[in-house]
C-alpha cells in the first residue's frame, strides 16, 4: 500500500516554503515530487527594467545567505560588457568578501546539519563561531547580510591596515575552531553513524542530473568553477578542490569542512598580498550590444548569469541560475528509497536556498501509477457531492 | 582542452550542422545550430569533449523569434549552444534523452516563454501558481504585469 504525504509548503522541518510530496511505502520513500513557486518574485523580468547599477542591488537580494555571490557574478558579467577592468585591489577585496561569505555559509550549514542529525551542541558551537566571521564581514562592509560592496568597476569600501590585522586574527580563531569541527566530525561515532550512507547519489547520476557544488564534489567529481574557469584572481590563489568519495551526506559534510579550510587559505593569501592602489575605477553606463556568460562558484555550487545588452543602460535579458535549482533533480534521486526520517537531513544536505532557486522555477518527477493528487477544492467538492447523495443521518451521538 | 581544440573537434564531428561558431572570450565558445541538431551537439559535447554538465537554458525574446541558449560547462570551460525558433511556431525537441538534468530548465522555458518542448518527459506546470491564466508567458517582451484590482471580501463597496 502506497501513500502520498505532503511535506510543506509550510513545515517545521523546512526553513523556507517548498512543497515536497512523498510517495511512501511504510517508512520507505518510493518517489518524491517537488513543487516550487511559493517564493517566486520575478527577478528576471524586473531586471530588464533596471539599470546595471540598480541591478547589482537587485541581484544581491536574490538570496539572503549567498547574497554577495549573485552580486559578484552579475558585476563581473556587467564589467565585461562595459569593457571595464577593475583595479587589482578591488578584485582582491571583492573576493575576500566572497570567501568570507563562503565561510559563514558553510558554518551555517554545518550547524543545520548537526541540528538535523540531532546533534544540537554542534549546532550551537558552529553558530557561535559563525558570529566571528559575521563580525568581520560587518567590519568590512558595514552590513551583516547584504554587503553591498560591489560596484561596476571595483568595490565601494577599502580595508585599512588595522582592519587587515583584525581580519587575520579572526581567521586564526576560525581556523582553530574549524579544525576542531573536523576532529569532532571524524571522531564522534554517533554523528558519523547518522550521516553515513544517507542520501546516496552515485557519480554517474550526479553527472547526468547536473548536480552542482558540494553535492557534486561529494560524489567524487572535482568540478569547481574557481578552478575550472579561473576568472579574476583564482589562478593566482593557492587552494585545492575539496572532494569526497562516499557519495552521501557524510561526504557532503566533509567537503564543506575542507572547503572552509581552503577558504581561510585564500583569505590569508589575499590579505598578505593585498596590492596597493585604488579600489574602483569609473565605469561607463551603457555597454555596446553584446552578451556574456558569467560563472562563479557560490557556496552552494555553480552560479551562472547570462546577460545580454542592447546598447541602452538596461539589460535586454538577465538569466539567473542559482545553484539550488541545479540540485533539485539530484535531490529526488537521493530521497528515493530512503527513509521518511532522513528527509530533513537529505534535503538540508544540498543546502537548499529556496528563495534563490525561485526567482523562477520548479521541478519534476515522472509520475507513474494511479496515485492522484487531490486539491483541497476538489476534495471539498467530492465531500459535498457525497453529502448530497446521502440522506442526513439522524440521532447521531456526540462522540464524547 | 583548449578552446581551439574544442572548436576543431566540434567542426570535425558536426560538420555541416554548424551554422556558426565563435570564441568571443577565453573559455567561452558559442555554437549555433538548428533546433533539431541541439541533441546531436550535446551528444558530441558529452562523448568527445567530456562536457556533460548542463548549467542552464536561457531563453531570449528577439521579437520575431526566440533564441534558446544551452549553457554547458565543466572543468573544460564553457560551451554555449545557441538555436533559434520562430515565434509563430515555437517548438523545440527535448534534450532529456541525452541529458536528464535538462528537465527543469525545459519546463521553465515552457512556462516562461510559451515554447513547446516536444517529447518532454514531464510537462506539468512548474513555477507559476495553479490558477495562473493560460497564454500568459511572463518573460516574453510583450507581457506586462498588471496588478489585478484588489477586492476586499466584505470590505467597502
Amino acid at each position: 500500500m502506497k501513500f502520498q504525504i505532503p511535506i510543506g509548503p509550510q513545515h517545521p522541518a523546512l526553513k523556507e516554503p517548498i512543497s515536497l510530496r512523498m510517495t511512501i511505502d511504510g517508512e520507505v520513500i518510493r518517489d518524491a515530487d517537488i513543487r516550487l513557486g511559493y517564493n517566486h518574485r520575478g527577478v528576471e523580468k524586473l531586471a530588464e527594467e533596471r539599470t546595471y547599477i540598480q541591478n547589482i542591488y537587485l541581484t544581491e537580494r536574490i538570496c539572503g545567505i549567498c547574497s554577495h555571490s549573485h552580486a559578484l557574478v552579475f558585476t563581473q558579467g556587467a564589467e565585461r560588457l562595459l569593457e571595464v577592468e577593475p583595479p587589482k585591489r578591488g578584485i582582491y577585496l571583492r573576493h575576500l568578501v566572497a570567501e568570507l561569505e563562503r565561510v559563514h555559509s558553510h558554518l551555517l550549514w554545518l550547524g543545520v546539519a548537526g541540528h538535523e542529525a540531532g546533534f544540537d551542541t554542534f549546532f550551537m558551537y558552529t553558530w557561535r563561531d559563525r558570529e566571528v566571521v559575521m563580525d568581520l564581514l560587518e567590519m568590512i562592509s558595514g552590513n551583516r547580510v547584504h554587503y553591498a560592496i560591489n560596484t561596476l568597476g571595483g568595490v565601494r569600501r577599502d580595508v585599512d591596515e588595522a582592519l587587515r590585522k583584525k581580519i587575520l586574527e579572526g581567521i586564526e580563531v576560525l581556523k582553530k575552531r574549524s579544525l576542531f569541527y573536523l576532529n569532532v566530525g571524524a571522531t564522534e561515532p554517533t554523528f558519523v553513524g547518522r550521516l553515513a550512507g544517507v542520501g546516496k547519489l552515485s557519480k554517474e547520476r550526479a553527472l547526468a542530473l547536473c548536480a552542482v557544488g558540494p553535492t557534486l564534489r561529494a560524489s567524487d567529481i572535482p568540478n569547481d568553477v574557481r578552478k575550472d574557469d579561473p576568472f579574476a584572481f583564482y589562478d593566482e590563489a593557492p587552494f585545492d578542490v575539496s572532494t569526497a568519495d562516499t557519495c552521501d551526506v557524510l561526504g557532503r559534510t566533509v567537503v564543506r569542512i575542507k572547503e572552509v579550510l581552503e577558504s581561510y587559505k585564500i583569505c590569508e593569501f589575499i590579505l598578505k598580498n593585498l596590492p596597493p592602489g585604488p579600489v574602483a575605477v569609473k565605469a561607463p553606463r551603457r555597454p555596446k550590444p553584446n552578451e556574456v556568460v558569467s560563472r562563479y562558484e557560490a557556496p552552494r555550487g555553480e552560479n551562472i548569469h547570462y546577460i545580454k545588452s542592447n546598447g541602452t543602460d538596461k539589460p535586454e535579458r538577465l538569466k539567473v541560475r542559482a545553484p539550488t535549482l541545479g540540485n533539485y533533480a539530484a535531490t529526488v534521486e537521493m530521497l528515493r528509497d530512503g527513509f521518511v526520517a532522513d528527509i530533513p537531513l537529505i534535503f538540508a544536505a544540498i543546502d537548499p536556498c529556496i528563495c534563490c532557486a525561485e526567482r523562477t522555477v520548479e521541478l519534476r518527477n515522472a509520475r507513474t501509477g494511479e496515485e492522484r493528487v487531490v486539491r483541497f477544492s476538489e476534495l471539498r467538492r467530492m465531500a459535498e457531492e457525497r453529502f448530497r447523495r446521502l440522506p442526513p443521518q439522524r440521532n447521531v451521538p456526540w462522540p464524547f | 582542452m583548449t578552446d581551439q581544440e574544442k572548436i576543431e573537434k566540434l567542426k570535425a564531428r558536426l560538420g555541416e550542422k554548424i551554422l556558426d561558431i565563435a570564441n568571443p572570450a577565453v573559455r567561452r565558445v558559442f555554437l549555433t545550430v538548428v533546433p533539431a541538431d541541439v541533441g546531436a551537439a550535446a551528444e558530441v559535447l558529452k562523448t568527445d569533449i567530456g562536457t556533460e554538465h548542463l548549467s542552464t537554458i536561457s531563453g531570449v525574446d528577439l521579437g520575431e523569434a526566440f533564441e534558446v541558449i544551452y549553457h554547458f560547462g565543466d572543468s573544460n570551460g564553457n560551451v554555449n549552444v545557441r538555436t533559434r525558433i520562430p515565434r509563430a511556431d515555437p517548438r523545440l525537441p527535448s534534450l532529456c534523452p541525452v541529458i536528464p538534468g535538462a528537465i527543469l530548465y525545459e519546463r521553465e522555458l515552457q512556462e516562461m516563454f510559451g515554447i513547446v518542448v516536444v517529447d518532454i518527459p514531464d510537462p506539468r506546470r512548474l513555477l507559476t501558481s495553479d490558477d495562473w491564466p493560460a497564454e500568459n508567458y511572463p518573460l516574453r517582451k510583450d507581457w506586462k504585469f498588471e496588478r489585478p484590482e484588489e477586492k476586499i471580501p466584505g470590505g467597502k463597496r
